[in-house]
């Protein structure tokens, strides 16, 4: 199996830019776009945003000096792109953050690409009240598993503050959940 | 009052201070929280298989495609491009057309663009390059503000307008 620093050679040459980049895209597609997915909630949205996280990706290759590792790297540019994107579209449409946010979960009982029931969307409208960091790490850390050392390199944040912040969100929603 | 001695005996294990704060994180983290794994977020079938070639299209499509030319379109685009200039120079020359400026755009097309596109800039920054010491108020309020409005506006809302002690020239 390829090394990371092997991958990263070779998405920087190139004469095997174009096959390494395919490897990447193949690699890493289903994680970043579960995990965009859960930031903008609608499909097609996800897809325009993990589309344009590769091509920064892509674009920007040359400048990743392996300071942090490459998925955390990827996953920084993801979730910057997912945040960028809903900032536009919540001034595009003159909307607050939590306006947006709303709207997003209401849209939801329309979406053909939502088969949740009335639990996971009562889940969702509860994620939604969450702050915008507390909303990744919960997230990151109950959805997509990942450990607290792997969110900390991606969020810049102390261990400390997330597991903090986990606990938190994690009690909001269950308060949530029991209040409605 | 007599005095006490401060120590009372009692004392910590050590090294106890310094993984409380981890060891309490833990514990706080431990208490998985009960509601569903599941989201209910579906995909379009096949979608994954095809993602690579839907962002290797859009790549082609951002970069910036160049067309070599063979050596006689060389000359057909040459003549072309004389031809273009000489149509310019008579059609526009005459009719004092001006580039257009920055006071050409109309308030709504700048607003709009504010409104549609990140600036990046914090409000630090965005203060930084806009002279605040040369800026009057009229320049900011749309509507000039007259003395007079400003005498209107304090009598009816000042209580004791008299007290105010205002030099008002007449």
């Amino acid at each position: 199996m390829l090394t990371e620093e092997t991958l990263v050679q070779q998405l920087k040459e190139p004469d095997s830019r174009s096959k390494a980049f395919e490897l990447l895209v193949n690699t890493y597609k289903q994680r970043l776009y579960w995990h965009i997915r859960r930031i903008v909630l609608d499909h097609d949205d996800a897809d325009d945003v993990l589309q344009n996280a590769f091509i920064k990706v892509f674009k920007n290759i040359d400048g990743f000096k392996g300071d942090s590792k490459l998925y955390s790297w990827m996953y920084r540019i993801a979730t910057n792109e997912a945040l960028s994107f809903l900032r536009t579209k919540s001034k595009r449409l003159g909307l607050s953050d939590g306006a947006l946010q709303d709207r997003m979960v209401e849209s939801l009982q329309a979406d053909v690409y939502f088969e949740g029931d009335a639990i996971q969307l009562k889940l969702q409208k509860a994620i939604a009240t969450l702050p915008e960091k507390q909303k990744l790490i919960f997230n990151m850390k109950y959805f997509e598993e990942l450990k607290y050392e792997e969110i900390s390199e991606i969020l810049e944040t102390s261990v400390g503050g997330l597991k903090a912040s986990y606990h938190l969100a994690s009690k909001k929603i269950e308060a949530y959940l029991r209040q409605e | 009052m007599e005095e006490f001695d401060k120590k009372d005996g009692f004392r910590a294990p050590e090294g106890y201070f310094g993984d409380f704060t981890s060891k309490l994180m833990d514990k706080l983290s431990e208490e998985g929280p009960a509601f569903p794994k599941k989201e209910g977020f579906t995909v379009p079938e096949g979608y994954f298989d095809g993602l690579h070639n839907n962002i290797r299209g859009s790549l082609d499509a951002r970069e910036t495609k160049v067309v070599r030319l063979n050596r006689y379109r060389k000359y057909y685009f040459a003549a072309a491009a004389v031809a273009a200039v000489v149509l310019l120079f008579f059609g526009i020359n005459g009719q004092g057309t001006q580039e257009p400026t920055f006071e050409d755009l109309a308030n709504s097309d700048i607003d709009a663009y504010f409104e549609r596109y990140e600036l990046g800039l914090s409000t630090y920054e965005i203060a930084e390059v806009i002279p605040v010491d040369e800026l009057e108020i009229n320049d900011i309020v749309d509507h000039g503000l007259e003395e007079e409005h400003i005498m209107i506006y304090l009598e009816d809302n000042i209580e004791d307008f008299e007290e105010l002690n205002l030099e008002i020239d007449e």
